[in-house]
């Protein structure tokens, strides 16, 4: 009886993570599909999925420059790189003095930096558009990039400290008693050690500020318009044009779905827990 | 060789060099706008000319707020929104969390499968529902005509309580990896020889689970509860994309509707006032996520282990 109660678990365990693969995987291949056919074929019943209908037409024609998806993607591009450079030069440095510089208040910081997680962004969007406006950073690469600091240095500095307060506190005081200055035991053994984490901080960032949407659609209007807005755009201005509506989605997702699977360790290690441990 | 004193000072200063830009563009791009959200929610603002007309007017853009239907409808919205997104991601996340503990789920191509909707742009997550619930060539009339479940197209994006939900649906594939992965690592954080114990006491699976796996989880859901009901209360690029708020403003949710008020109609102080109403609700439920985060740091200090 123990063995067919065990035989049964398996068989659900089994069930449940093909149901698992399906529902997950289902909706993102159903839309790769969509984009790699023409919508005859889809819209019959059943669907004509047959090979040969193949075509990567939609993908010809996002990117007429007209749809904005090249320039949106370049933009997504400029933006998500140079925001992630800046929060992590800027980040390590701050979680750094944190972790290891005993300043003063620095739980207090630390609260602070986490309850940023919680802020909606519609708050601190009225009040800077009405500044960058006054400023002419509307529409502009640094007015986006500032903005994305906003929610990207908060967890760059939450992650690093994390990472910081693992490394041995030996290495630092030998490196102390040899005469180094706290600069160069900053320089020269804490960062070189801290490379792989701060490698993939930054693909986290990068992640995050590539599928931001909100913040772009406030303070983009023409010069600067993101990947994401672009997609948006599709949906709806062209709304019959599902098959390009995909294309624009799928090619928007694969760097950062490709980055996610790639680093995968350093997020489930680095990100997901650092949410759960203090 | 240097005097500890002398290092320690050299440190103190290294920190403040450190710590500075980052708190300088911080106060900008956080404290600032902030503090002046509050201030715009207390004025009538207008534009004039080339600019903005600001006028004082204390308190009536909230008087308005809670005379204004709209605004309480919209706040009963998300409540719902967020405690159904709360219900429906926890449980379906913490089953995922436990198939994906057993032998079999382990295998790293799970890991990979979860990862592909959490890494998804928000907005290729809207127009991939949008054209899943397309009334006419969607592939959930599709599958629910096949299999003779209703025979003819239901319009789902179109009637008040459905296009709702079905916003919910999405948002809730969207989230559940994040989910699963934050319980799964509260999973692999349990103690082995518990369960042990609990088998060797006579536990049947439910009994380790409800004695154990639950108890264990304890402060991994509280937090997840917390940080799920922060993100169903930001909900805006499904609306945007799935439905700008229609039909008849039935899916227009706090966060949108101060968008909308904001940037669409242009009374910028109302949208702020619906902005810092938000904002205090999500600070409450930032308040209890620290407190969530701090027994448990107390207890690791006290066991001295990590």
């Amino acid at each position: 009886m123990a063995l067919n109660r065990r035989y049964l678990n398996r068989f659900f365990i089994r069930f449940g993570l093909v149901t698992f693969t399906l529902l997950a995987l289902g909706p993102v291949l159903w839309g790769v599909v969509t984009s790699l056919f023409p919508l005859s074929s889809l819209t019959s019943r059943p669907p004509d999925l047959n090979p040969v209908n193949l075509t990567i037409e939609n993908y010809i024609l996002v990117f007429d420059t007209s749809r904005g998806l090249f320039s949106g993607l370049i933009n997504s591009f400029i933006i998500a790189f140079f925001t992630s450079a800046v929060a992590l030069a800027v980040g390590s440095a701050a979680a750094y003095a944190l972790a290891r510089l005993n300043m003063p208040g620095s739980n207090l910081i630390l609260m602070m930096i986490l309850a940023t997680q919680m802020f909606p962004g519609i708050v601190i969007a009225i009040p800077l558009f009405l500044v960058m406006s006054r400023l002419d950073l509307v529409d502009t690469h640094f007015g986006l990039i500032m903005v994305y600091l906003s929610f990207i240095l908060p967890i760059v500095i939450w992650i690093l400290k994390g990472f910081f307060e693992s490394v041995p506190m030996e290495l630092e005081r030998a490196a102390a008693v040899d005469g180094a200055t706290p600069l160069q035991t900053f320089q020269f053994v804490v960062l070189p050690i801290s490379l792989p984490p701060l490698f993939a901080t930054g693909v986290f960032a990068f992640i995050e500020s590539w599928n931001e949407f909100f913040f772009a659609i406030i303070l983009t209007r023409i010069n600067v318009k993101t990947a994401p807005i672009a997609i948006a755009e599709f949906s709806g201005q062209y709304t019959t044009l599902y098959g390009q509506m995909l294309a624009s989605a799928v090619l928007a997702s694969i760097p950062v779905v490709i980055l996610a699977i790639i680093f995968r360790r350093f997020i489930l290690e680095g990100f997901v827990e650092g949410a759960i441990k203090a | 060789m240097q005097s500890t004193s002398d290092y320690n000072r050299k440190r103190f200063r290294m920190g403040i060099w450190f710590i500075t830009p980052a708190l300088l563009i911080l106060l900008t791009v956080l404290a600032y706008p902030i503090i002046a959200s509050f201030v715009l929610s207390f004025q009538r603002i207008r534009f004039a000319g080339n600019g903005l007309s600001h006028q004082f007017i204390g308190l009536n853009n909230y008087a308005e707020l809670i005379s204004n239907q709209l605004f309480r409808e919209s706040l009963f919205r998300s409540v719902y929104f967020t405690v159904m997104e709360v219900i429906a991601v926890s449980v379906l996340a913490l089953l995922v969390a436990l198939m994906l503990n057993t032998p079999l789920g382990r295998h790293a191509f799970f890991r990979v499968v979860l990862l592909v909707p959490w890494a998804l742009a928000p907005v290729a997550n809207a127009v991939l529902w949008k054209w899943i619930f397309n009334t006419n060539y969607g592939v959930l009339n599709a599958i629910l005509i096949g299999l003779n479940i209703i025979d003819k197209p239901i319009v789902w994006l179109g009637s008040p309580w459905l296009a709702l939900n079905m916003i919910l649906i999405a948002d809730v594939w969207k989230a559940i990896p994040f989910i699963a992965l934050l319980l799964l690592a509260g999973l692999q954080s349990i103690p082995p020889h518990l369960y042990k114990a609990a088998r060797l006491d006579g536990a049947n699976t439910w009994q380790q689970f409800v004695h154990v796996t639950l108890p264990g989880l304890k402060t991994t859901i509280v937090i997840s509860i917390v940080l799920q009901s922060i993100w169903a209360l930001k909900v805006f690029d499904l609306i945007y994309v799935l439905t700008h708020g229609s039909p008849a403003d039935s899916t227009v949710l706090l966060n949108y509707l101060s968008w909308r008020e904001t940037f669409s109609n242009l009374d910028i102080g109302y949208g702020a006032a619906i902005a810092n109403v938000l904002f205090v609700i999500m600070f409450i439920l930032a308040l209890l996520y620290i407190r969530a985060l701090r027994p448990r740091q107390v207890k690791e200090k006290r066991s001295g282990t990590k």
